[in-house]
């Protein structure tokens, strides 16, 4: 009995020192987001402080993310969680259950939402229900690709970060103007880019290019859903070419997750070209961090309206 | 002698003055003190406003260019009108002030000021409606799937399901469903679940307590409707009756952070009152549950699950009984897909009762090549754990998805059994050895439903 409590104390013992280099090493915030543009902004607020993983790839329709294990592992060991927020990464909450975390569950000092401060569009101003589709009631999610907002969402990752590292908020403000100066270079040339597009008109495959599009001066004419997240109904796509034909609409935009052969067909009836667009970081060879996405944005659309 | 009578009567004047000076300068220290206090009183709200002021530069400045008013030319797509312009109701609404919070007022007055579209805890309704049809002879005997409700057009399932964070430390989930359990216009009401989660408690472990469906396998915890075949299979319905397990009392989970992999490892106590394979309903001889189970995303597109099971508790009769059980779980979902092209599944159980071993097992496939359709079967093979003889059955299945909250099934199933032993001689002498059956299942999700793991 004697032994075994030695043993145990023993055990205890070397237990504690060999696990005392393990949490000295462990500096750098352990960060998980839930979509990959997230990612990309935190690894710019963060630079060397952080490790940053996505719980999904560019190429995945993020209100579908499917809640896997795996990321529940990733979660496990994350310091911080950065997550969209108004609905769009709702499946996060079951993931962040399953990975029993308490750093990052509600209320946590590791749950960072970046829409904070986000001025939303598409609030619905009635009432909503499900006839109207996989509507969402606080209003559209898909501002993370919008330049004109990074400096709202880099702050909310600042002050996320400062939260779990107080000292280092001085590096994390630096890393953010550095960020937003980079970005802003970007933002003039983007803005000379898009000036003689001002106006013109697209339609969407599925309504998550509002904000790019309002800040670029264009206009969403149409969509190819029916409703948000119903696949369309032949007479609504019988709509919506006779829409592009009689507004001579040139572009399609189409997800790559999404029917692109839909799409491609409605613009061969329609006279109109189906693009393939970053709907997120990673979504498409060339859109591989978020300046990176936008730039392969801008470019694209460029080309497909001139 | 003039300047005498000077002197005297200005020193009398000053005397006869002194107690006025005096409560003159008394006067002036206490206005004095009075603009002190007041000063000091303004200094502490130019203080506070300071720091409020604080606070608010240090939230996000708004963009400086804000984005240009374009307003879309056709009729939106989405038949919701919606503003273009700016309208967080988060924003907008103030926070109430702490003369708010002292009035008066009904119990959601304050939480109204949060805005619409937000609800203290979220809630939603599922309705499951099954129809069944099948041989007369097995109609008589009771024997279905359905035991009793044999060709019957009935809601197996309505439920209302609340949940929420309780507060920054635990979430609740309730669950009251009503179903027809036997012909007739009557339709019970019952707990299906209530539980308590702890969600900050240390080392990577969560607490879960009250009454809930087990973690028994893996589709032991779907509720019916969110079941990817009609029925649930016959292993579970043999080895615990036709909900499944379901128990009240606790269970932990620990989640290590040191694996390359996922595991998660349970261990639960109840009271064991399920009267098809326990019974005895007794903390003192209570059913203990174990799980393990792990996961690889073996790539991109393709993900393996892996557990498995154990549970032991006593019998009516107070004898031990244990079940062991595996389950796998395979899905292939192509790169973008909104869901799985394939699944492939099985679970088996292992019943040691009363001295006598018996195995159940099902293997499932479905195919989902489009977004709103999918087929599948499901082969069943179950000993009975308390008689001798043994099941088998095939189900093959259609399902409709016009949307995520809307499901049609049309399945078929076919079973055989070695003998009638499972089932009471003296209903109305009908015969259940042999069954066809016919099901048709609608479902429908209305309001919140949260998200399913793998």
């Amino acid at each position: 009995m004697r032994r075994l409590f030695a043993l145990g104390v023993l055990a205890l013992v070397v237990g504690t020192i060999a696990s005392v280099p393990l949490v000295q090493a462990a500096r750098k915030l352990r960060v998980v987001t839930t979509i990959p543009d997230l990612q990309s902004l935190a690894e710019a607020v963060g630079g060397d402080l952080v490790d940053v993983e996505s719980l999904t790839r560019g190429t995945q329709n993020f209100h579908e993310a499917e809640v896997k294990p795996s990321m529940m592992l990733k979660l496990r060991r994350a310091d911080a969680v950065i997550e969209n927020g108004l609905d769009l990464d709702a499946w996060a909450d079951v993931a962040i259950e399953g990975a029993n975390n308490p750093n990052i569950v509600r209320g946590g000092r590791g749950r960072i939402e970046i829409s904070r401060g986000v001025e939303v569009l598409e609030v619905p101003t009635t009432r909503v229900d499900r006839s109207m589709g996989d509507v969402h009631p606080r209003g559209n999610p898909h501002f993370s690709l919008d330049p004109g907002l990074a400096p709202i969402i880099t702050q909310n990752i600042v002050d996320g970060f400062a939260r779990l590292a107080p000292d280092q908020r001085g590096v994390f403000e630096q890393n953010r103007k550095n960020f937003l100066a980079k970005l802003d270079g970007h933002m003039a040339q983007w803005t000379k880019t898009m000036e003689p597009m001002k106006g013109s008109k697209v339609v969407v495959y599925h309504p998550d290019m509002i904000y790019f599009l309002t800040r670029f001066g264009l206009v969403q004419a149409a969509v190819l859903e029916d409703r948000p997240g119903i696949p369309p109904s032949p007479q609504h796509l019988v709509n919506v070419i006779r829409q592009i034909k009689d507004e001579k609409i040139k572009v399609i935009l189409v997800e790559p997750w999404n029917d692109v052969k839909l799409a491609n067909r409605v613009g061969e009836e329609a006279g109109a070209k189906a693009i393939v667009f970053a709907s997120s970081v990673g979504a498409v060879k060339g859109a591989d961090n978020y300046i990176g996405a936008i730039d392969y944005n801008i470019n694209t659309l460029a080309k497909a309206l001139l | 002698m003039y300047a005498r009578v000077i002197v005297v009567v200005t020193l009398l004047f000053a005397l006869g003055a002194a107690p006025v000076g005096a409560q003159d300068a008394e006067a002036l220290r206490r206005e004095l003190e009075q603009l002190k206090r007041q000063q000091e009183q303004y200094q502490r709200a130019i203080e506070a406003l300071s720091e409020r002021l604080k606070r608010l530069e240090s939230q996000p400045a708004p963009v400086a260019a804000p984005p240009a008013a374009a307003p879309p030319a056709a009729p939106p797509a989405t038949p919701a009108p919606v503003a273009q312009s700016p309208a967080n109701p988060q924003t907008q609404s103030a926070p109430p002030s702490a003369t708010d919070l002292l009035r008066p007022r009904q119990p959601f007055a304050l939480y109204q000021q949060r805005g619409s579209g937000q609800l203290l805890f979220d809630m939603g309704v599922t309705g499951d409606f099954v129809a069944n049809i099948t041989q007369h002879n097995v109609q008589k005997a009771q024997g279905g799937t359905f035991a009793g409700r044999e060709n019957r057009f009935f809601p197996r399932e309505i439920e209302l399901n609340l949940f929420g964070q309780i507060d920054p430390y635990a979430r609740a989930d309730v669950r009251i469903e009503a179903g027809e359990d036997a012909p007739g216009a009557e339709t019970g009401v019952s707990l299906a679940e209530a539980t308590i989660t702890l969600l900050t408690l240390p080392y990577g472990t969560q607490a879960k307590l009250g009454q809930m469906r087990n973690r028994f396998g893996w589709s032991n915890v779907v509720h019916e409707h969110d079941l990817p075949w009609v029925d649930r299979p016959d292993v579970y319905r043999v080895f615990f009756g036709e909900n499944g397990l379901v128990e009240k009392g606790a269970e932990a989970t620990w989640v290590p952070d040191f694996l390359p992999f996922y595991v998660q490892v349970l261990g639960g106590v109840f009271n064991g009152d399920n009267e098809t394979a326990f019974g005895r309903g007794l903390l003192t001889h209570p059913l203990a549950t174990g799980r393990v189970v792990t996961y690889f995303d073996l790539t991109d597109t393709l993900a393996l699950q892996v557990g498995a099971s154990v549970a032991n508790g006593e019998t009516n009769e107070r004898l031990q009984s244990t079940l062991v059980g595996y389950d796998l779980k395979f899905k292939f979902r192509p790169e973008g897909w909104l869901h799985p092209l394939l699944t492939l599944a099985s679970e088996g159980i292992y019943s040691l009762r009363q001295g006598r071993e018996s195995f159940g097992w099902y293997g499932w496939g479905e195919v989902q090549p489009w977004r709103r359709w999918a087929f599948g079967a499901r082969y069943d093979s179950t000993q009975y754990p308390a008689t001798p003889g043994y099941q088998w059955a095939i189900e093959p299945y259609l399902t409709f998805l016009p949307s995520e909250f809307l499901r049609f099934r049309l399945a078929y199933k076919h079973t055989e059994r070695t003998h009638r032993d499972l089932l009471d001689p003296n209903v109305n002498g009908g015969s259940a050895r042999i069954m066809d059956e016919l099901f048709f299942q609608a479902t429908f999700i209305l309001g919140a439903h949260p998200a399913h793991a793998f």
